[in-house]
């Protein structure tokens, strides 16, 4: 019972985040996508990434929150709670195939194989080197804007 | 296994969004959408196979998205600035008179 109410509100939360007008109001609609689908991880034992899942979807939405605020085109008119409520009622629709389809399949068997072990026995290497990638580009990226900015003050 | 429904239904939502929505920040919410919808369909497979593998992929999943993000919202940042609107429409409209005023130049 706990899956289906999740799902609801994951679809519902993400109609509303597409199609609300105001762009605050869809980045708040956004942040309760992130949230069901962590609740969802948790509901089936994926505690890891649920915490992973909510770590990088605050950062996600602080920067959207932010950029929505800066850049968002101010909307011609506001979202009415009649339409707010047409997209609860699309959104519940949308998400009954979830509730009473579902696909057949073995589930495979278990490894024994838990999240220590794979993360620093079998995947931890590639984890750091993905790292040291994504940090060496942030790093060229800011020495590169830091000569612009020094080119254009001269 | 009611989760890949799930997730497809989600990923229906975000492509349709991508293809639907002319404001870049909503495209950008569709492209976090759809990266969900994997991640979620990824997540609980494995969840529900009882590989942990799966989470600790979603690390590195989890990563190129942030970088994604990054790539994204800076070319958002640059396109607002250089149009002053973050309409999709509004900046094709400008880039056809632009083409338009140079033709005539020419």
């Amino acid at each position: 019972m706990m899956f289906e109410i999740l799902a609801v509100g994951l679809i519902i939360s993400a109609v509303l985040a597409l199609f609300l007008d105001e762009v605050i109001y869809s980045v708040a609609a956004l942040a309760g996508t992130f949230f069901f689908t962590a609740f969802i991880y948790v509901e089936n034992g994926a505690l890891y990434a649920a915490i992973f899942q909510i770590a990088v979807g605050v950062g996600t939405l602080a920067i959207l929150f932010l950029s929505g605020e800066m850049l968002g085109d101010k909307p011609k008119m506001k979202t009415s709670p009649k339409r707010t409520g047409a997209l609860v009622g699309i959104g519940a629709v949308l998400s009954l195939p979830a509730i009473f389809l579902s696909v057949s399949g073995s589930t495979g068997t278990t490894s024994g194989l838990d999240f220590g072990d794979a993360l620093w026995n079998v995947r931890g290497l590639d984890v750091v080197l993905q790292a040291l990638v994504i940090l060496t580009m942030a790093l060229g990226i800011a020495i590169v804007l830091n000569e612009k900015k020094k080119k254009g003050g001269q | 296994m009611d989760f890949v429904i799930l997730s497809l239904v989600m990923l229906a939502i975000g492509i349709y969004g991508l293809l639907t929505n002319r404001q870049l920040l909503k495209v950008f919410i569709s492209v976090e959408l759809i990266a969900t919808a994997a991640t979620l369909n990824f997540v609980m497979l494995a969840s529900s196979a009882g590989v942990g593998l799966g989470q600790a992929f979603l690390i590195l999943a989890f990563s190129t998205d942030t970088a994604v993000s990054g790539v994204i919202l800076a070319l958002l940042v640059i396109v607002s600035k250089k149009y002053g609107t973050s309409d999709m429409d509004k900046i094709i409209q400008m880039l056809q008179e632009k083409g338009a005023s140079e033709d005539e130049v020419q």
